[in-house]
């Protein structure tokens, strides 16, 4: 357990180190501010309750863009940079670095989304503020991008330079979301379409967004983030035993 | 200590390791030595549980470097080659981190890391970015890494390569020092650096194991066999006079700056010896030196590492054949 808080605390420890963490916060928080202030005005403009949990998924929908920037230096790097071998070479294991890294990444992104509170405080203040759409739009926010970044954590595993996984990292995630696009075209009567089709679907990470922005708190879709993580972190963990196989 | 056995290693379309066994007993300080690619890397990295060996087994201090991996790297401080580095932290917290991924205890993890920088000559850049040090100061955080939880046995792929003669020196006394206490495997392809840090050699080439000795000894096989003589001055007919001499089968005369030198082939090198010292005082040669011709280090290495030839088997010179890879 300490073995992985050490890795976990010298991951996020780089964040703050590099200008990175302090280039994504400042855009974010640009961003994220524009599209609030274009939420309440229209809200205002057309006299119409401003719904919180739309800004949040609008956030969520910018996170194609972010994951791959958190992710894509964690195990890149090590191999580029040869410390791979310094770090397997203690007496860690496998997991213990991946879950090290992932929680870092983790830990990053809720410090990235901590400036929204501001948001929602506000809206609490001079407005109205549906608590159970908020909580439920950023419960949906987080699991999908903590998806996304379990995507980028196996990317970057299988690459030996950061922007290689940065790119694929993004490729991949924008492939999901567009084949999850054109899912609605394929003819679901026969059963090859139908299983072509359920399977998209099932590898869209934003498929449960607009259930989480109604309000709508499910255990399915947690569980189903949970096993989409799981599942990207076993492939991690997998990927950086390869060099045992005889 | 070190127990290695058949050990092999293949890469796709290469064999990086041929069958090598050798055992390295508690407190030795051995050097590997070999030209690039021989597999002198390959080896720390199977013993520092990096890798695992295709086939044939290591244990090291008593575990299996595959089955208990973990063990093994509790036990070892190991120095990759090229020294990699977290370049964003700072000496002190690098040690710090390494120490606990280490698993030295909480207690005893400050003293460890002050122990570790006093040791490496340190303590007066600990608060520095390691990025921002010299190479031959991040050598140092390198080799402080690899001691700083206290290892039995410390394995440092190339720890002087790319340093100035100054910070070599340092590095050396440092690797001294640890040897006086721990096992330590070095490799390095400077055959004085062996000379003067390691009280074992291994001789490595093309994933074979040429040869294994004190550097003295191996010193003292690389003879050719032949007497050489050396005379200054003006001596006439000292080659014929040579030639005469019972035994003699052939010698080459080599002039240098005004001395010369004669290389004898004889029969029986320690019968004509005497004769040819006989000879000379006789005949009142002013003889400087004379004695089995020897290759230096740097020539015997050559002559066991020369990757078109075949490799000559030093260790088993009397009659045997070589065994040429």
């Amino acid at each position: 357990m300490s073995t992985t808080f050490a890795l976990f605390r010298r991951e996020l420890a780089v964040y703050f180190v590099s200008p990175m963490a302090y280039i994504i916060l400042t855009g974010l928080m640009f961003i994220f501010g524009s599209i609030f202030w274009d939420g309440t005005r229209n809200a205002t403009r057309m006299n119409a309750p401003f719904a919180y949990s739309e800004v949040l998924a609008a956030i969520s929908g910018l996170m194609v863009f972010i994951a791959p920037l958190i992710t894509m230096r964690l195990l890149a790097e090590e191999r580029n940079r040869g410390t791979f071998e310094t770090l397997m070479t203690a007496p860690v294991t496998e997991l213990q670095v991946v879950l090290g890294k992932y929680a870092a990444t983790i830990a990053f992104l809720i410090f990235l989304l901590l400036p929204t509170i501001a948001h929602a405080i506000l809206i609490g203040k001079y407005g109205t503020f549906d608590a159970s759409e908020s909580v439920a739009g950023y419960i949906g926010l987080f699991m999908t991008t903590a998806s996304l970044l379990a995507i980028g954590v196996f990317v970057s595993s299988i690459c030996s330079s950061q922007v290689t996984a940065g790119v694929v990292t993004f490729a991949i995630i924008f492939i999901l979301l567009l084949s999850a696009n054109y899912a609605q075209h394929i003819d679901g009567s026969t059963k090859l379409g139908a299983a072509a089709k359920s399977v998209i679907e099932l590898l869209n990470p934003y498929r449960n967004m607009g259930d989480f922005t109604r309000g709508i708190l499910d255990t399915r879709p947690i569980v189903y983030f949970l096993s989409l993580i799981v599942f990207f972190l076993f492939l991690s963990v997998r990927v950086l035993e390869l060099r045992r196989w005889k | 200590m070190i127990e290695v056995r058949n050990l092999t290693k293949t890469y796709p379309g290469t064999t990086a390791l041929n069958d090598v066994s050798f055992s390295i007993s508690k407190g030795q300080v051995v050097g590997f030595l070999g030209p690039n690619g021989a597999g002198k890397s390959t080896t720390m990295r199977i013993l520092s549980g990096f890798i695992p060996p295709t086939t044939g087994s290591a244990t090291v201090a008593g575990f299996d470097v595959v089955r208990d991996s973990l063990e093994v790297r509790r036990r070892v401080g190991y120095l990759p080659e090229n020294n990699p580095l977290y370049t964003e932290m700072r000496v002190a917290e690098y040690l710090w981190f390494r120490a606990t991924i280490r698993k030295v205890p909480r207690a005893r993890r400050a003293a460890s890391v002050d122990s570790a920088l006093g040791r490496c000559g340190l303590v007066d850049v600990r608060d520095r970015i390691v990025g921002h040090l010299s190479k031959g100061f991040r050598q140092r955080v390198g080799v402080a890494d690899a001691i700083v939880h206290d290892p039995e046995i410390v394995i440092l792929d190339e720890p002087t390569i790319g340093l100035d003669p100054n910070q070599i020196r340092h590095i050396r006394k440092v690797i001294r020092e640890l040897g006086q206490e721990r096992t330590v495997i070095l490799s390095t392809h400077i055959l004085s650096e062996v000379e003067k840090m390691c009280n074992r050699v291994l001789i490595i080439n093309r994933g074979k194991l040429v040869t294994d000795g004190t550097p003295a000894e191996i010193l003292k096989r690389a003879t050719t066999g032949r007497i050489r003589l050396d005379i200054t001055g003006e001596s006439v007919g000292v080659r014929e006079a040579l030639q005469r001499i019972s035994g003699v089968e052939n010698v080459v005369e080599v002039e240098q700056d005004g001395d010369r030198s004669y290389l004898i082939q004889a029969k029986d090198a320690s019968k004509v010896m005497p004769e040819i010292i006989r000879r000379a005082s006789e005949a009142g040669w002013n003889v400087l030196e004379i004695g089995p011709e020897r290759l230096s280090l740097e020539d015997a290495f050559f002559e066991l590492t020369d990757r078109t030839g075949p490799v000559p088997d030093l260790l088993h010179a009397t009659g045997e054949p070589g065994s040429p890879t």
